[in-house]
């Protein structure tokens, strides 16, 4: 038996959220993440994951062609997970990766300027309308975006990249705090 | 440089998003030549002009790409999935 005891800590536990009239910038729950790997251009698959998600407004999103991810604030249990897995079948796998994605929010008037600071992304509305979702790079970190709200969007990064890009947003977002 | 590359399935984004595999080449046959081979793995012609490439877009959608670019003017002429392109 280890010496040490394995406790699971939130990536983003010690960080400060950003709370201002132009920029906000919190830490979302680690509830779940689950990766769909699908088929290209299987459209109703597409249209089968938003009643295995839980409901919620932009659950599921799209990240590159026959992928998804199914996303929410509450954990899974084991059994729930593999509930999920099995609904999936056989057009798709699904693989959990909620404790290997940390979610993130960054909302206010100002944050398609932040963020056009680190992505090459058009963050525009016409051209990243709401629920629109797609992976780049926020400076050399590779994230995942998704527009929640007119002026808000949920960022998805890999676990160990958590506290570096939230170093990086933190930074871009102090002029407008 | 040809610094946005345009991705058949994100749209428009930048080079450092992309990892640059080389020339797109027939695979010989399993049984060919050893100097059919070795051509395949080793020698390129680097031509100047149009040009196909293999890209990667490490950083976005994680399709393997071809990308027909001029290497004189790193004008891209057209791009493609790799792998749908072939069904």
């Amino acid at each position: 038996m280890s010496e040490f005891r394995i406790t699971l800590r939130p990536a983003l536990g010690s960080v400060t959220s950003i709370v201002s009239e132009n920029i906000a910038l919190t830490p979302l729950p680690e509830g779940h993440v689950v990766h769909v790997l699908g088929k290209p251009g299987d459209e109703a698959l597409a249209k089968r994951l938003g009643s295995l998600s839980d409901g919620s407004a932009h659950a599921v999103r799209a990240a590159g062609p026959g992928q998804w991810f199914i996303v929410g604030n509450a954990a899974k249990s084991h059994a729930d997970m593999t509930a999920l897995f099995e609904a999936l079948k056989p057009d798709a796998y699904g693989v959990d990766q909620s404790q290997g994605r940390v979610r993130m929010l960054a909302s206010g008037p100002m944050v398609e300027r932040m963020l056009a600071k680190g992505t090459a992304v058009d963050l525009s509305l016409t051209q990243f309308p709401l629920g629109h979702s797609t992976t780049s790079v926020i400076g050399h970190i590779a994230a995942h975006l998704t527009r929640v709200a007119d002026d808000a969007f949920e960022i998805m990064v890999l676990r160990g990249f958590a506290e570096s890009l939230w170093d990086d947003l933190a930074h871009m977002s102090a002029e407008f705090a | 440089m040809a610094s946005l590359i345009p991705c058949p399935h994100c749209g428009k984004r930048p080079k450092e998003e992309f990892t640059v595999k080389g020339a797109v080449l027939d695979r010989p046959a399993a049984d060919a030549t050893p100097n059919a081979w070795m051509d395949y793995v080793y020698l390129r012609d680097n031509p100047r002009g149009r040009y196909d490439e293999y890209w990667h877009h490490t950083s976005g959608c994680r399709r393997w790409l071809v990308i027909t670019r001029d290497t004189a003017t790193h004008e891209i002429e057209a791009s493609r999935d790799a792998a749908l392109a072939r069904e």
